[in-house]
């Protein structure tokens, strides 16, 4: 889901922080101007500081106090903790919890592993006609939640859909795919799949084409073979960049909520609830701010747990 | 002024118009205004669609016998127009319509979250209609106050609506119908003769339309939630009416009509042998699929148990005036002038499909005439024998939402995964306690 | 020399295949009679309905005022979140000054939170300043695109600082400098950011979806996903609006796709 316009990922983690190596320019203090070298910069990101100030700082602090209270409007009052209380024994919070864990568990590596398949493919020299390639696969990830959405409850309709026509004409029976728990999942999963794995092939594809070919070449006269040279040499050449997708995507993942939304409502019988579908149930259905709140800080924390830990065990290596 | 700005006064600049947006943000506004009982100006309607058409057309003759008051009335859209009230009623009546047309399953919830934010009518004279209107809907427009704030305009009695020729060829006597266990042995010899499913229903409740499980615990005069707001989702009213659906299922009587637009095309295809819905329905058969002219018929919906009642009201519609609004007696006089009088209700009936809840409009020849989409059978009539009948009203609560997220869920379960009624329901009525704060009543 | 292999090359086709079919199988059932939609098998050529379901589209979401408020809503947040994206990055770029580098990790890490924190908050701020239902509130909150200011701040920084300073020495105003410097050498890179976030605007959907309240303010996906589960619902005219919600960016995208790739991996080729 998105608030903002949707943000494609920076290709390599930023470097935040670190002292700059620019020449910070000459302050030559020229009073007849309005503009010096000093105020400059504080004007160029005064909007950004404005912006950030009112839509990104405070509602992340305001939502953490709309967490601590219930009622609406002006019967909004302090409750503590309630809310969290309430969390915690809400069964409905952990399905969407676990459906949501599930997805993470089987989605993430299956498209990154299928992304970087895609990649090396496109990064091969043995093969025709590349760049329609990759053209064809990075075309899913332009189109909006919504309309693939749409497309894909027609395409996965069981009577009458795109995808059954095809399993049949290879033999397979009917499958019902928004209609059982399981096979709505499986639908959920494909979906994500077909839309972000061109991605995050075009991402990796950027990786490979970042390693030097030298290495390669030293790596045959050593007399490594294919898969060693893979195993040995591209993969921990692309770690930084495998990193920053398995981050990006786990974010990605754990705030999901268009699919199931479009798809499946949550259902059948909560099977692809997420948890950020049932903050904006609660949110904006049930009009229970506070608890949504509480729900979205839940969900901050357990994102800002994984990225940490993920960055701590992937990073760690080198 | 200063030519050079430093770098203090810019971020004295910054703060003071992050901290101005910031308290514009915080400051609480929820009071919002007052509202007054201004007799003339001009007033706006909030209205959704045909409705909307309907109440347009007894515009021009308003205006004219009530000098100094204009009228527009907008069409805002339904579902668009519930979360357009719910925020407005949210930030103290702010950009609210001074008239609001509103649905059963949201009056109750606005009159509970928002106290003043629909305006008492009863101050103003609504109680003169008390008798005037469908038994059993009355009840539903009081707030805690014991005062009246809203008017019924429309009410849909359940029906039930079914394929004659199916019926015909598996030799079933609608007449013989009285209650769902014999409609499920009619529906198992319209399956064996016909191959046809007696009914649709979503399995997978992602549409969470639970009308037929709220029929059938209406029936029972039982709903989520009693008069007093207390939790009967597991009681044995409810307990009976999901068993019922469960039964069907094993029957295999019950269409999946999960999917987009499924229920449509099986009615299309001819492959569902009933209908239960309510009067709106009359004219969606027959403008939808006019090509299955001749083939319906409607009855009374059959009991739900043996010797049960045999009338429902499945929903109604109502018009009230905002707290906020300054010209509240205008705003009265309106919906006073609208749907109290049964030529312009009937009017509006003709021109915007609305069913009117005013008794008096029943005595129009139009409720007795035959319909040719139903073969000439007076297909009005057994609608409005139903609301002549004595009637319960339905409380709503304003946990309307979470109730059906959750009886939705009970009935995915047994329908799916072949969990046992009461258990799913004994399930739900526990989490809907929880995230509610309500009581079970026992 | 390179040996080809017909096995690579076929499953790459496979992959592009899975990737686009459904694309074509969206564009032919967007020319169907909404009784065809659910047909088997599955319509696989033109239909000739396009202009029956496109007036359909119109009649019922008011086809043109939707898109131009998407086109509306989409650009305005292009141009703004350009030009404070350009801004902001030239200053952390290009200069000096204190709480640059607290600012830029704080800005960042907000690409680390959900965005759903900030819903509810956002939507009561929008509230009492009574800006639901209006464009400025759906473009507003898109205006300040971290992904965008690290975007141009990494482009900004491989710029030489002599090709500035020659321009001050001329007696260039900073002002001058960023229009006639700045902006021209890195065109490319800006171009790439405006599609990015028109691409954003032009498919956002919770935000629009909770921010607006009636039709005649929808946004597209808004307005398709509301045209959705009614009893009523004309499939082949929804199919069609998610086809016009597709196939215009698929194309721009066509056009510009060497600055849009390239744009996508400033960030790897930059540093």
């Amino acid at each position: 889901m998105s608030l903002a316009p949707s943000e494609p990922a920076p290709a390599t983690a930023a470097p935040a922080g670190r002292g700059t190596t620019d020449r910070p320019g000459r302050t030559r203090p020229d009073r007849r101007r309005l503009l010096t070298r000093t105020s400059v910069p504080y004007l160029l990101i005064m909007p950004a500081v404005l912006g950030f100030a009112i839509f990104k700082a405070y509602p992340i602090v305001a939502s953490l106090w709309i967490s601590l209270t219930t009622g609406n409007g002006a019967g909004r009052h302090f409750t503590g903790l309630d809310n969290y209380q309430r969390l915690l024994n809400d069964p409905l919070f952990w399905t969407a919890l676990k459906n949501t864990a599930l997805i993470l568990v089987v989605q993430v590596p299956l498209m990154l592993g299928l992304a970087l398949l895609v990649a090396l493919g496109l990064d091969s020299t043995k093969v025709w006609l590349r760049p329609l390639w990759r053209l064809g696969v990075f075309v899913p990830s332009l189109t909006g939640l919504v309309a693939a959405g749409v497309m894909f409850s027609v395409i996965l309709n069981r009577d009458a859909g795109l995808l059954n026509w095809v399993l049949s004409l290879f033999g397979i029976d009917r499958v019902n795919w928004l209609g059982s728990p399981f096979w709505a999942r499986v639908g959920v999963v494909l979906v994500i799949t077909w839309h972000y794995t061109g991605y995050n092939a075009v991402i990796y594809l950027a990786g490979l084409q970042g390693i030097p070919q030298e290495l390669y070449e030293a790596a045959k006269v050593d007399g490594a073979g294919p898969v060693r040279r893979f195993v040995s040499l591209t993969l921990p050449q692309l770690r930084p960049i495998l990193l920053l997708t398995v981050v990006l995507s786990t974010i990605g993942t754990l705030q999901l909520f268009d699919e199931p939304y479009v798809l499946t409502g949550g259902g059948p019988d909560n099977a692809t609830l997420t948890v950020t579908m049932y903050l904006y149930n609660n949110g904006f259905k049930y009009f229970d701010f506070g608890y949504a709140s509480a729900l979205a800080y839940a969900l901050a924390l357990i994102v800002a747990v994984l990225g940490f830990l993920q960055v701590r065990l992937m990073g760690e290596r080198k | 002024m200063s030519h050079q700005l430093s770098r203090r006064r810019l971020l004295q600049l910054a703060t003071a118009s992050v901290a101005g947006l910031g308290l514009t943000a915080c400051g609480d506004n929820g009071s919002g205004s007052a509202g007054d009982d201004g007799d003339s100006g001009r007033i706006t309607v909030w209205s959704w669609t045909t409705a909307a058409k309907g109440l347009r057309s007894v515009v021009p003759s308003f205006e004219r016998d009530n000098p100094g008051i204009e009228v527009d009335v907008q069409d805002v859209g339904n579902p668009a127009i519930w979360d357009k009230i719910t925020v407005g009623l949210a930030s103290g009546g702010k950009g609210l319509a001074d008239v609001l047309h509103i649905g059963v399953d949201y009056l109750p919830g606005y009159l509970d979250k928002f106290p003043d934010g629909i305006a008492d009518l009863s101050r103003l004279g609504a109680d003169t209609y008390e008798d005037a209107f469908a038994k059993g809907l009355w009840p539903t427009v009081m707030g805690k106050d014991k005062a009246a704030h809203a008017l019924p305009w429309e009410v849909n009695p359940l029906g039930l609506f079914y394929r004659h020729d199916h019926f015909e060829k598996a030799g079933v006597d609608p007449d013989g119908i009285g209650d769902w266990n014999d409609m499920i042995a009619a529906g198992s010899k319209i399956l064996d003769a016909t191959g046809v499913r007696l009914l649709g229903l979503d399995k997978t409740g992602a549409t969470q339309d639970m009308d037929f499980f709220q029929n059938l615990m209406q029936l029972q005069d039982v709903f989520y939630f009693d008069q007093d707001g207390k939790i009967t989702l597991a009681s044995p009213a409810a307990v009976e009416a999901l068993t019922l659906i469960k039964r069907l299922n094993d029957a295999g009587l019950i269409a999946d009509t999960a999917g987009q637009g499924t229920e449509k095309r099986l009615l299309g295809q001819g492959k569902l042998a009933t209908y239960a819905e309510a009067a709106w329905a009359v004219e969606y058969l027959a403008s939808t699929f006019p090509e299955q002219k001749g083939k319906w018929r409607s009855m009374q919906p059959p009991a739900a148990v043996p010797g049960g009642r045999r009338n429902a009201i499945v929903n109604s519609t109502y018009l009230a005036v905002s707290g906020s609004s300054t010209r509240r007696r205008a705003a009265w006089r309106f919906i006073e002038y609208a749907l109290t009088e049964p030529a312009r209700i009937n009017r509006m009936f003709a021109s915007g499909g609305v069913f009117p809840a005013l008794k008096a409009a029943y005595d129009d020849p139009r409720f007795s005439a035959p319909h040719p989409f139903y073969g000439g059978q007076k297909v009005l009539k057994p609608f409005v024998a139903s609301l002549s009948a004595d009637a319960r009203p339905t409380n709503f609560t304003g946990d309307y939402a979470r109730a059906l997220k959750f009886a939705s869920d009970a009935q995915s379960q047994v329908l799916i995964k072949g969990a046992d009624p009461a258990d799913a329901l004994k399930k739900a009525a526990e989490q809907l306690a929880q995230q509610t704060g309500r009581q079970q009543a026992v | 020399m390179k040996r080809r292999s017909v096995l690579f090359t076929l499953l790459l086709a496979g992959a592009f295949g899975l990737c686009v079919g459904p694309f074509y199988w969206l564009a032919m059932a967007a020319t169907q009679k909404n009784s065809d939609v659910f047909s088997w098998p599955p319509k696989l050529l033109p239909g000739g309905h396009l202009m029956e379901n496109l007036q359909g589209l119109q009649d019922s979401i008011g086809l043109t005022r939707v898109l131009f408020n998407t086109v509306l809503v989409a650009g305005v947040q292009t141009a703004g979140a350009v030009v404070v994206s350009v801004l902001a990055g030239y200053a952390f770029a290009k200069f000096e000054f204190r709480g640059r580098n607290l600012f830029f990790v704080l800005l960042l890490s907000t690409l680390v939170l959900p965005d759903t924190v900030m819903l509810i908050p956002i939507f009561e701020m929008m509230m009492k300043l009574g800006l639901i239902d209006s464009y400025q509130s759906v473009i507003l909150p898109g205006l300040v695109t971290p992904f965008g200011i690290f975007l141009m701040r990494q482009a900004l920084r491989s710029m030489p600082d002599e090709l500035l300073d020659a321009a001050r020495v001329d007696g260039a105003g900073e002002l001058r400098v960023l229009w006639r410097i700045v902006i021209p050498v890195n065109r490319p890179v800006i171009a790439a950011l405006a599609l990015f976030v028109f691409l954003g605007g032009w498919n956002q959907f919770v935000w629009p979806l909770i921010a607006l309240r009636s039709p005649d303010m929808y946004t597209l996906p808004v307005a398709t996903a509301t045209l959705q589960g009614l009893a009523t619902t004309n499939y082949a005219q929804v199919l069609l609006a998610a086809a016009i919600a597709a196939i215009p960016v698929m194309a721009l995208f066509l056009v510009l796709q060497r600055q849009f790739i390239s744009g996508l991996l400033a960030g790897a080729t930059k540093e």
